[in-house]
């Protein structure tokens, strides 16, 4: 736990009402870091993942030994802490898990979710000779494979590659500015057996592309792909996952955020606005209906405040023309 | 005229832009992210497997962007903006919802009594002057009149007494008591924020100011042992003072002198800085 600071100048006070919670979170942090023993391979990975965030991304070049989140989580909550970040990628590479690839978030300065993963025929950025996009741009995702419903593991692991990588939560975006997808495919099937006993079934393959427009003849462009990389081949290992107070406390929806309830009017299935108006009850006794003579008012219709309005009234007289 | 042949003929000359999918795909717009639940080929998918998942990914990217140029646009200096709708995966949050700020003192008064808080304007009119001041603060008008240039003195004070240094005095005073008050509503607060559950604010303010008084107390030699007792102070626990021994060991109590001294100069030991101090000389 981290002593509490007390800001000693107005800049020192900006710098850490930054970090208070609010209401409108900031984009969400990441750390890339390397457990004690890495190879090559995993720490190509953890650079080319941290290019992907950037710039909402720190690298951290030196090895830890101290880092194994699933055993002990101190060092975890301090880089939280002092970096301001609640995610985190951790690299690591042994003969029990070799390549190993660990996604945390974090919630309040905890673990909220881990996954960890073992990475398979990866091919670094640099190994793809083609336009990269721009940094600092949200990227579109696309995730393939029933898995990604059916199975809690890899729902989760979907929410986390989007927590990761979606970036600002924005109102609009700029049509120009879509560069590159992420794809996501998870599939568990028989060709794909995995050699890794400590994983779980099921292969993750994940892609990056640049996306390139094409003329169309409409409004909407024709749509090509090229590979950016980098490229991956997960398998997912082990995981853990938040229990449902703390889940329910991090997925609270401010006040402010829920949308009003707007009584009466419906949207149904079609995308019809339907609209309920209330009316008070009718009087139709006072209805115009056509005239007959038969229905005219006789004089015992008439109550004792009709007859005193009409005796107020003096008859207008019809004055002979002389 | 109809042109609609024409227009058939100019789309035929590019690639078509509509993909066919067994089961629709399922999008959230807010994150650009389109979710697709149709099985895979397999036997494609293990012979030419990275081709195969470019195209798989071209026909999905394509679909999510038919869904995003659906999107109502307004066009600004930036570009075209697509307004996106509201986001239907939940994402959990970094940090807890912020508390909120708990009431002050004078907030839970006015609260109880039906005060209610009244604008006023910044600047009031000076009669006197003719001039608009501002009601407090630098050149304000709550000064009491402690520019007059003239003060009458009342007749049950004392004559000789200053009644200028008195006003500023009782300036100065209220100041302090405001300030305090302050201080007061800002640390209950805090309390109120950070209290584990169950406790009160008056107990931890307690044992906040027993936790200063100790630390006031290393200030003297004897740890506060021959200090003006506070009203209701009650005697710190586990208080020791170690004396060395008067005579004795010389090396030991040449290291210590010379620990602190390193402590105070430097790890280095370097007193002076030699280039600080060159160029002085040379000024």
């Amino acid at each position: 736990m981290l002593k509490k600071i007390k800001p000693k100048n107005a800049r020192s006070k900006r710098a850490l009402q930054k970090r208070e919670p609010k209401i409108e979170e900031n984009v969400k942090k990441a750390i890339f870091i390397r457990s004690s023993s890495t190879n090559q391979l995993v720490n190509e990975a953890l650079s080319d993942l941290c290019k992907l965030k950037k710039p909402d991304a720190i690298s951290f070049t030196k090895k830890n030994n101290t880092i194994h989140p699933f055993d002990d989580d101190t060092s975890l909550n301090f880089f939280c802490e002092k970096n301001d970040t609640s995610l985190f990628v951790i690299g690591s590479h042994s003969k029990k898990r070799p390549n190993n690839l660990t996604f945390i978030r974090m919630f309040d300065g905890q673990i909220l979710d881990m996954v960890e993963v073992g990475i398979e025929n990866a091919k670094p950025l640099s190994e793809f000779k083609t336009s990269k996009c721009a940094i600092g741009i949200k990227p579109l995702f696309l995730f393939v494979g029933d898995l990604f419903e059916n199975s809690l593991v890899y729902k989760t692991f979907k929410n986390m590659l989007l927590d990761f990588y979606h970036g600002q939560t924005v109102k609009n975006i700029n049509l120009s500015g879509l560069e590159h997808v992420i794809s996501v495919t998870a599939i568990d099937s028989s060709s794909e057996q995995s050699s890794d006993p400590r994983a779980i079934p099921g292969i993750v393959y994940f892609r990056v592309y640049t996306i390139q427009y094409k003329k169309s003849g409409e409004k909407t462009p024709r749509v090509e792909l090229e590979e950016m990389g980098p490229s991956y081949n997960f398998r997912i290992r082990r995981f853990k996952f938040a229990n449902d107070d703390v889940y329910k406390l991090a997925t609270r929806i401010p006040k402010i955020n829920k949308p009003k309830k707007i009584k009466n009017i419906d949207v149904n299935e079609m995308g019809d606005k339907i609209g309920r108006i209330h009316l008070g009850k009718q009087d139709l006794s006072k209805l115009q209906t056509r005239k007959m003579k038969g229905l005219k008012r006789t004089t015992e219709d008439y109550t004792e405040v009709d007859l005193e309005e009409m005796e107020e009234i003096p008859p207008i007289k019809k004055q002979k023309a002389s | 005229m109809d042109i609609s042949d024409q227009l058939e003929t100019q789309k035929s000359k590019y690639e078509t832009i509509t993909v066919e999918k067994q089961i629709p795909l399922q999008y959230d717009l807010a994150l650009l992210a389109a979710f697709d639940t149709n099985a895979l080929d397999e036997s494609r998918l293990k012979n030419d497997r990275d081709n195969y998942l470019k195209e798989y990914a071209r026909d999905g990217t394509q679909l999510l962007i038919n869904q995003i140029f659906k999107l109502p646009i307004t066009s600004s200096e930036m570009g075209i903006l697509a307004e996106l709708p509201e986001q239907i995966t939940v994402i959990p949050r970094e940090k807890p919802l912020p508390k909120p700020k708990p009431p002050t003192r004078w907030e839970r008064f006015a609260k109880a009594k039906g005060i209610q808080h009244r604008k006023k304007s910044k600047m009031v009119y000076d009669e006197a002057t003719g001039e608009w001041v501002p009601r407090w603060g630098y050149k304000g008008t709550n000064d009491d009149g402690a520019n007059d240039w003239l003060i009458p003195v009342p007749q049950t004070e004392d004559p000789f007494e200053d009644q200028f240094s008195k006003k500023r005095e009782a300036k100065k005073e209220r100041i302090a008591k405001n300030e305090a008050r302050h201080k007061r509503n800002i640390e209950e607060a805090e309390a109120v924020l950070n209290q584990p559950k169950g406790a009160d604010t008056r107990s931890l303010r307690k044992v906040e100011l027993q936790r200063q008084i100790a630390i006031s107390k290393t200030a003297t030699a004897s740890i506060g042992k021959f200090d003006k007792t506070l009203k209701g102070e009650s005697k710190l626990k586990g208080v020791k003072r170690k004396f060395e021994p008067s005579i004795g060991d010389v090396r030991k109590e040449k290291e210590l002198s010379l620990n602190i001294l390193k402590k105070v100069v430097g790890k280095k030991g370097d007193i002076v800085n030699v280039r600080k101090a060159i160029a002085k000389r040379d000024q």
